[in-house]
């Protein structure tokens, strides 16, 4: 099988560009996927009975479905719906031409990425003995003060080796966002190959790119892994 | 650009139609399951053996299978494989059904996610299984079969299920490739209708997806209490409540 190298070479430098969009994605998801999912674990672990039913419901139907078909419902839905939206208000803004397709997959892989990390942090905050609770807010501390220095410094540790998985889960899941037609490492990648029908050339350029991102992201959560390690509850 | 109002009714009046391509679905799923499983097999054996080049292999295999994006594999496997193979024989399967191409990508990314499933679920069985076996003059391969498997197939059937619910997810990338399957078909009645009622049909799939994977999620859950009948060693039965 012959490959053209020149062109895989070059492409491969061309495709860097896209790293960008890829781990902005990436970044912005789980910054908002953040507050919300463990606001998600904590109201399952008070039992509040609605709120619970609610996330169970949203967990598990996230959980339950591809995430490619929760992409393609997304991006029908949601241009023509906040369109609606914003007309009905009598906004004349144009949402069809002037929001990038960025932010509607920043909104769909934060909806998804809420839900795996719900899990998670319920299960990391489980793991903290109830008793931790109780000590902090019997020497004065807020419930809140006990939660930010007390328990989520320990519930961390327990939960960063998952985090760092839903992460290189969420970055290899990014790759689906060429299906609205945001440009990301793979879209490139594409787009360039479509010239010249060079499709393996480009797509093994992809393919080395995601797993130098991947081994990297890895790394840097075995560092953090190690320095927060002095958080471990004995 | 006029909004169209949302129909429910639609979501079920498509259902038949989706439900006839579930099959194809299925096919790339089971079978990418039945050789991935058999492929993680072999990668168990390789980092669990004695040789340090088959060792480093397998290992370098599934960590470059979990870096890579499911779509990446298959657009790869999709162009590469026809031109690989015309250009080491004559064949040209340029025109093979499109599911074979489905179930390989599928079957190497199964084979690197199972064979971790199983290398950690045949290390937590206890060592001394295996030396009381072979000691009470079973041979190797009896204690291997008759003691270390059934109780590391326990312990690996939660994370079994769990990858096939995973595999399950990710195979319904196959339309990418212009498979005609679950996905492919809702597509084409979008194409058919001009674009009109896609939300409701990405909802019928939705739906169609999620019941399947409560499905299996119970079903493994139905399973694990059938086969869990004392072959465990006693700690693992300590939350069951029964003496």
């Amino acid at each position: 099988m012959e490959l053209d190298y020149g062109f895989m070479i070059e492409t491969f430098y061309k495709i860097w560009d896209g790293i960008g969009v890829t781990l902005g994605l990436t970044a912005l998801s789980l910054l908002i996927a953040l507050p919300i999912s463990f606001y998600m674990a904590v109201i399952r672990l008070r039992g509040h009975k609605l709120g619970t039913g609610i996330t169970r419901f949203y967990i598990s139907f996230v959980r339950g479905t591809p995430l490619v078909l929760q992409i393609l419902l997304m991006y029908s839905l949601l241009p023509s719906f906040l369109n609606f939206a914003l007309k009905s208000m009598g906004s004349s803004f144009n949402i069809f031409e002037s929001v990038n397709p960025f932010w509607y997959a920043v909104i769909v892989f934060s909806l998804n990425t809420i839900a795996l990390l719900a899990e998670v942090f319920r299960s990391a905050l489980m793991s903290i003995d109830k008793g931790q609770m109780e000590a902090g807010v019997s020497i004065g501390l807020s419930e809140w003060q006990t939660y930010r220095q007390i328990i989520i410094p320990q519930a961390l540790v327990v939960a960063l080796p998952a985090v760092s998985n839903i992460t290189v889960n969420l970055i290899k899941g990014t790759s689906l966002a060429f299906l609205m037609t945001v440009k990301d490492v793979l879209a490139i990648g594409k787009i360039a190959a479509s010239y010249g029908y060079n499709y393996i050339e480009a797509y093994l350029d992809v393919f080395v790119v995601y797993i130098i991102v991947c081994t990297i992201v890895q790394l840097v959560y075995r560092i953090a892994e190690k320095r927060i390690g002095a958080f471990r509850a004995v | 650009m006029d909004t169209r109002v949302f129909n429910p009714s639609v979501i079920f009046s498509v259902m038949p139609d989706l439900l006839s391509y579930l099959s194809v679905t299925l096919l790339v799923a089971v079978s990418s399951i039945v050789l991935g499983s058999l492929l993680g097999m072999g990668l168990t054996w390789a980092k669990l053996g004695r040789l340090r080049v088959l060792r480093w292999l397998a290992h370098g295999y599934t960590y470059i299978m979990k870096c890579t994006p499911p779509i990446v594999l298959l657009f790869i496997v999709f162009y590469g494989l026809p031109k690989l193979i015309e250009s080491m024989t004559d064949y040209d399967i340029n025109d093979t059904n499109r599911a074979l191409f489905a179930i390989i990508t599928f079957t190497l990314l199964f084979g690197a996610y199972i064979s971790e499933v199983f290398r950690a679920a045949y290390q937590a069985v206890p060592k001394g299984q295996y030396e009381a076996g072979v000691s009470i003059g079973m041979t190797p391969f009896q204690t291997f079969y008759q003691v270390m498997l059934p109780q590391a197939a326990l312990i690996a059937l939660p994370n079994f299920g769990n990858s096939t619910i995973n595999l399950l997810k990710e195979g319904a990338l196959a339309y990418t490739i212009g498979l005609i399957d679950l996905i492919g078909k809702g597509n084409l009645i979008i194409a058919q209708n001009f674009g009109a009622y896609s939300i409701e049909i990405y909802l019928a799939c939705m739906i169609i997806y999620w019941i399947m994977t409560l499905i299996i999620e119970k079903g493994f859950a139905l399973l694990e209490g059938v086969l869990d009948k004392g072959v465990h060693m006693g700690h693992a039965r300590a939350g069951g409540g029964e003496p």
